[in-house]
């Protein structure tokens, strides 16, 4: 398994909802290293003020609160609020009851007390991980969009259409004439971007019509 | 024969023989009084008659012979010798011949009389039992008293004429006429004679007949005595034999009902002690399984008290790698995370002893505020109470100091409280769920009243509910000695009464809710 890169984990700021005081000071205690910023409340009612004030990435809520239940506040989040976001919920009774009421609800995860951080951590980085994705790849869009404003623009229509035909096993089959058919491009400068591609073990020819892309490549160069 | 009678009268019922045996005796006794009676009176009635009818008449003939030997002889002998005058003589004469015919007539009438007919039982004895007897010879009696008829009127006639031919002086003649008189005299007087002689003879017969009669009698009766004597004899022997029999029938049956009532005996005892200690061994059972119900529920107790610190424990440890990894394991942290952990594991410790305590077989009596024992039992049942919703609301209106087994009495609060808990769930799923517990003095007699409102017991369940293995929960659930110990902790221990009934109460809200009150009264002062 990949190891996981906690650090992405400082980007998000976590609402952690507990009623039981010492447990809720060790856990922030905790997990204040690992994220940007932790909210630990011990009420619903000061949990929605932090909501509507700050920005949440994800709540951790217990289930069992004094004179309140984890659930029916997010429930309450979802439906009436219309608020999404990520919930985790940890709980003492590993019940069916609440188990059901949690899958109901889309509840990320579930987490059995007493809580292991690294459970924790790894569920906060399970939960967390498709958010920070969609905004890497949203800030490589942005990055890739701004260079071809800037550079040839027939050469990153070029390197498009390899990467649109791409085969599952990195393997890109078409002649010179054929991205010439598709980009409006002259066969010298083709040939001097194939070369450039290859120099840098970007792009390596294998027979051919044949290319086979290096993503190892991409690494050194970086 | 002999044999067939005695076996018959063996076979015949007891009482038969005894009513047969009292009959015998009794008709025999009366038989033999009523015989000898009657022959005694008959036999002197003989006798009487006896005497009556033959000495008389025996007196009635000597009168007749010596009148004519006396009077008539000596009177004419006189006349003849000239001794007496004639005017005498005729008196003389006249006196004679009157006493004569008396005489005869008198015997005639006796010989003739019914009243000397001899007694019934002689001649029913005569009849049955013919005796020697010599028949009377009628034809001379007849005859010879006939003779004798004809002789007197003769002498009559002749003294007739013997005192005319005197009147008429004419001695010569009369004397010879006095000598035909003494000739006839003397044949009248042979004729008399032979009638006594006659008599006599009856007489002889009659007493001989008579003794005859006697002897008969006696015999009979010596008989009859002897015959009733055997009889109640041999049937005492039979219903004596009897009785032996029924004894010895009746011992044996005894003894054998005895050695089958022993027997039985014995195994009954078996049976009882065996019984007995299946039964011992139940109720072991049965309070083990009461004890560990409340320990399994005391252990979700305690589970539930030491979840949250634990929680913490384990967050403060992982806190340390997770500071470490980062660098940011400072003095102060550690300081901090180390005095947190030590006082929640010594809330865990306090926990426990708690518990411990509870489960502690304490049996030293102690004083204690009430206060604090309810209290203390529904901290233990907090949680349980507070996992179902069930509020609860605890009422002190006197503080109240109570000598006892704290423990003990904890142990029926937490029961009732339990037991209102189940009904609250079971019944009460959609209102408020409230248990109210009273605490008040009553004189010198603490008052602990718990009420919820769990819709109550019904009727017939209700006058059961102390009753042990009574239960009306699931056999997981229940024991039905919950119950049953508290009222022998409350009863034996405690010296109280505990009680419960159906009630309405508002329980502080505003509508009426149907539940149980359970009530306890404990004296005060307790005696050891």
């Amino acid at each position: 398994m990949e190891a996981k890169d906690l650090d992405i984990l400082q980007n998000f700021n976590i609402l952690y909802l507990e009623d039981d005081q010492n447990l809720r000071g060790h856990t922030s205690d905790a997990l204040e290293d690992f994220v940007n910023t932790i909210y630990p409340v011990s009420t619903s009612k000061e949990a929605l003020d932090i909501l509507q004030n700050n920005k949440i990435d994800v709540i951790v809520s217990d289930i069992l609160l004094e004179n309140e239940n984890g659930i029916e506040f997010l429930k309450q989040l979802k439906e009436e609020k219309n608020i999404n976001i990520p919930a985790i919920v940890t709980t003492a009774h590993a019940d069916t009851k609440y188990l059901l009421d949690a899958i109901k609800l889309k509840v990320e995860n579930y987490i059995i007390k007493p809580i292991n951080i690294n459970e924790l951590l790894d569920t906060l980085y399970a939960t967390l991980l498709p958010v920070f994705q969609e905004t890497q790849i949203q800030k490589n869009n942005n990055i890739i969009k701004t260079i071809s404003a800037i550079t040839d623009s027939k050469q990153v229509e070029v390197i498009n259409y390899i990467f649109d035909n791409l085969s599952n096993d990195n393997i890109f089959i078409g002649s010179y004439s054929d991205i010439m058919m598709e980009v409006n491009i002259s066969k010298p400068t083709l040939i001097k971007l194939f070369k450039e591609l290859s120099n840098k073990e970007i792009v390596t020819k294998v027979q051919h019509k044949t290319y086979r892309f290096d993503e190892q490549a991409l690494e050194k160069l970086s | 024969m002999l044999k067939k009678i005695f076996s018959y009268f063996d076979n015949i019922s007891f009482s038969y023989k005894t009513n047969f045996l009292i009959f015998i005796i009794t008709t025999g006794m009366i038989g033999i009084t009523i015989l000898s009676e009657v022959s005694i009176f008959s036999l002197k009635h003989d006798f009487n008659n006896l005497f009556e009818k033959r000495t008389k008449s025996l007196i009635k003939l000597e009168e007749l012979k010596d009148t004519y030997n006396v009077n008539i002889y000596d009177t004419f002998y006189d006349i003849q010798k000239g001794n007496i005058p004639y005017e005498h003589v005729t008196e003389v004469i006249t006196l004679a011949k009157q006493l004569i015919d008396n005489n005869w007539n008198t015997y005639k009438e006796k010989l003739v009389n019914k009243d000397y007919e001899p007694s019934y039982l002689s001649s029913i004895v005569s009849k049955i039992y013919p005796i020697y007897y010599v028949p009377k010879n009628n034809i001379l009696q007849k005859r010879t008293i006939k003779n004798i008829e004809k002789k007197i009127t003769t002498i009559n006639k002749l003294m007739s004429k013997i005192l005319l031919s005197l009147i008429n002086n004419k001695k010569s003649g009369a004397n010879e006429l006095v000598d035909t008189l003494y000739i006839e005299i003397n044949s009248i007087n042979t004729y008399i004679t032979s009638l006594i002689n006659y008599d006599l003879k009856l007489a002889i017969n009659e007493k001989n007949k008579t003794d005859e009669i006697f002897d008969i009698v006696i015999i009979i009766s010596i008989i009859s005595i002897i015959f009733i004597f055997l009889f109640s004899i041999i049937l005492s022997v039979i219903i004596i034999n009897n009785f032996k029999k029924l004894h010895n029938s009746l011992e044996y049956k005894v003894d054998k009902k005895t050695t089958q009532l022993q027997q039985l005996n014995n195994s009954l005892e078996k049976k009882i002690t065996i019984e007995v200690t299946n039964n011992r061994k139940k109720d072991i059972i049965m309070f083990q399984q009461a004890k560990l119900a409340a320990m399994g529920e005391m252990l979700q107790n305690i589970a539930h008290q030491w979840r949250q610190p634990l929680g913490s424990l384990t967050m403060i440890i992982q806190s340390f790698q997770t500071k470490m990894k980062h660098g940011k394991l400072t003095n102060d942290f550690m300081d901090r995370k180390v005095s947190d952990a030590l006082l929640l594991s010594s809330n865990m410790s306090n926990t426990l002893d708690d518990f411990g305590n509870f489960f502690n077989p304490n049996k030293v009596k102690t004083r204690f505020l009430l206060k604090d024992c309810i209290e203390h039992s529904l901290e233990l049942s907090k949680y349980l109470l507070e996992k179902e919703q069930i509020s609860f609301f605890l009422f002190i209106k006197d503080d109240i100091n109570i000598n006892g087994f704290y423990n003990e009495l904890s142990h029926v609060f937490l029961n009732i409280i339990s037991n209102s808990k189940d009904a609250l769930i079971q019944n009460n799923k959609d209102s408020d769920k409230i248990i109210h517990i009273i605490i008040k003095k009553i004189h010198d007699r603490a008052q602990i009243i718990m009420i919820d409102n769990g819709g109550g017991i019904s009727d017939n369940i209700i006058q059961k509910v102390f009753e042990p293995y009574y239960t009306t929960k699931y056999k997981d659930s229940g024991t039905g000695i919950g119950l049953y110990m508290s009222k022998q902790i409350i009863e034996k221990h405690m010296l109280g009464t505990i009680s419960c009934r159906n009630v309405k109460h508002r329980l502080g809200t505003r509508t009426l809710h149907n539940g149980v009150k359970f009530i306890i009264n404990i004296p005060m002062e307790q005696k050891d």
